[in-house]
């Protein structure tokens, strides 16, 4: 019981972290129709941006916060704006090989900026690092703090495109968007926005999880691939899907890792994901409907 | 109000429109008919700016229109009803009506426009928190025109809004043209059903091989066989 309910939170926390990273996948692909290879490095750029605010300037978490949100808002803007609209005109494979570009760029240039400190930074944890036993159950606050931030974020997100003009917009130019141009909408920009939405939850995502990790340069691929496994899970364009998807694959990994072999953390989730594509190709949440957020 | 001159519109090296010249009068209803793939969705197209012309001038109360965005032309004043309605699905009624008026700020503007509409779709009124996708194509009709509408237009193009409808509810779609155009606003219908652009229009043109082939009352279209055989393109 200890063991399991260990690996369960624990899975249940990196889960969210993934759906994080899916939510910003989903986010793009619905209004652009495209997979942003470069939503991994995004988190881990963004990550460091928090480390730069937190460890090296000194200033509060919360700061940090801000800093890797805003930062990733104004990184998904711009290379939307220098890199993605020069090739709006291209087929869509040109877009999806742009973002793999951007991926390399982020890398190379986090090289550079935070390379040579050693191979890891640490982000210093934000509780106290000790487990609590909470009757039978074992809790590790700092997980339960990025579990929370998580929930805080996906409903902030939820709410976000729910109750806002700009994020009805962004809904109708995913559902229809000639009759989003006939109504008056730029799409274009609405294109420039759902970058920079799915860059800031990478970093709202990276700074949650980062005084769970180490940081490294090359750390964003395999956020992108557990948040890229979450998001197919889920259907691709639903939000409510990647959060489902990110939990599963979370609390999978986890369990295969503990209770089978640490070597199938990695297959294990994948191994889910073929088994659910071979039953129901469009996602687990098409088999009942649900609505969308 | 509407006044189209030497329009010219063409995709790669197909012209659809060659020389279109008409205009439409405030106040009134305009049909603009045309057999299949004779260029009408391309003519109201070009007219929102979701199609940008190779030549001519379009003016709207006397101001140039020709080349500016599909935004330009809803703030404006003219606002398309697409053809097969185009509702976003996923979206409720409520929110597909909402966002027509995305290029307004006059909240409180808005939120009366929005009592209106229920007035002028009394059917909608029930289903405003359902999925739009999940309408029957008459009700989706509405929501397309008054989705339109919200946009306050003073100029509305409409694409076959009869198209598909059982024939009880295409009269009600003819109610609803004629009592918009009772309170002052103007109209270039496109219509597949020659019956319904001559119980509303007062004037017609054809568009055949990228021109306007004839043009006339819209009354005397039924039993004119010379304009019967241009429109089925014989
Ligand atoms: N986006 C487009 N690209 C190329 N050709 C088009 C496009 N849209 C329409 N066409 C062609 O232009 C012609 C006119 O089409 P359309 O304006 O839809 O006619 P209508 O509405 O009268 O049926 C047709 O031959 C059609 O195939
Ligand atoms: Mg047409």
């Amino acid at each position: 019981m200890l063991l399991f309910s260990y690996l369960l939170l624990g899975g249940i926390t990196t889960g969210a972290l993934y759906a994080l990273v899916a939510i910003g996948l989903v986010v793009v692909n619905k209004s652009t129709g495209i997979i942003n290879f470069a939503q991994g490095e995004l988190f881990m750029f963004c990550g460091f941006l928090a480390w730069m605010t937190h460890v090296q300037f000194g200033l509060a978490y919360p700061l940090a916060f801000i800093a890797a949100t805003v930062g990733g808002f104004l990184l998904g803007i711009v290379t939307d704006r220098l890199a993605f609209r020069a090739l709006a005109k291209t087929d869509i494979v040109g877009l999806v090989l742009a973002t793999v570009g951007l991926a390399f760029v982020l890398r190379g240039t986090a090289r550079m900026i935070w390379g040579g400190k050693g191979d890891y930074l640490s982000f210093p944890p934000i509780t106290s690092p000790e487990p609590v036993m909470i009757g039978d159950i074992m809790v590790v606050p700092q997980q339960m703090a990025a579990l929370a931030g998580a929930i805080a974020i996906m409903l902030v997100f939820a709410a976000f495109f729910r109750f806002t003009r700009i994020g009805k917009i962004m809904r109708a130019t995913a559902d229809n968007a000639k009759a989003a141009t006939l109504v008056g909408i730029s799409i274009q920009n609405v294109y420039t926005l759902a970058f920079g939405a799915g860059a800031a939850i990478a970093g709202a995502a990276a700074v949650l999880a980062a005084p769970l990790t180490l940081l490294y340069p090359d750390m964003g691929f395999s956020f992108f691939i557990k948040g890229f496994a979450a998001a197919v899970l889920g259907g691709l364009t639903s939000l409510s899907g990647a959060v489902v998807g990110g939990l599963l694959v979370g609390v999978i990994e986890s369990m295969a890792g503990g209770y089978i072999d640490s070597s199938m953390m990695e297959v294990a989730p994948f191994l889910l994901i073929m088994l659910v594509l071979i039953i129901c190709p469009t996602g687990l949440l098409s088999l009942h409907k649900t609505r969308d957020v | 109000m509407l006044d189209i001159q030497h329009l010219r519109v063409v995709y790669g090296i197909t012209e659809v429109l060659r020389d279109v010249t008409f205009d439409v009068p405030q106040g009134s209803i305009v049909a603009l008919l045309g057999g299949n793939g004779s260029g009408k969705t391309t003519m109201l197209n070009t007219l929102t700016g979701m199609v940008k012309p190779a030549a001519g001038s379009i003016r709207f109360e006397g101001i140039e229109c020709a080349g500016l965005p599909a935004k330009g032309f809803v703030q404006r004043g003219i606002v398309q009803v697409p053809q097969g309605r185009e509702v976003w699905p996923s979206m409720s009624v409520h929110e597909n009506l909402e966002l027509g008026a995305v290029t307004r700020k006059d909240w409180p503007g808005i939120r009366s426009d929005m009592e209106e509409m229920f007035e002028i779709f009394p059917k909608l009124k029930p289903h405003q928190r359902k999925r739009a996708g999940a309408l029957s194509g008459g009700e989706q009709q509405m929501v397309a025109i008054g989705r339109a509408l919200m946009a306050r237009p003073k100029c509305l193009l409409m694409d076959e809004p009869s198209a598909g409808l059982a024939p009880a509810i295409v009269s009600d779609m003819v109610d609803t043209i004629l009592a918009l155009n009772r309170r002052g606003l103007t109209i270039l219908l496109v219509e597949q059903n020659i019956g319904v652009a001559a119980a509303v229009a007062e004037y017609a043109h054809i568009l055949q091989n990228g021109e306007i082939a004839f043009s006339g009352a819209a009354a005397g279209l039924v039993d004119n066989p010379a304009v019967l055989g241009a429109y089925l393109g014989r």
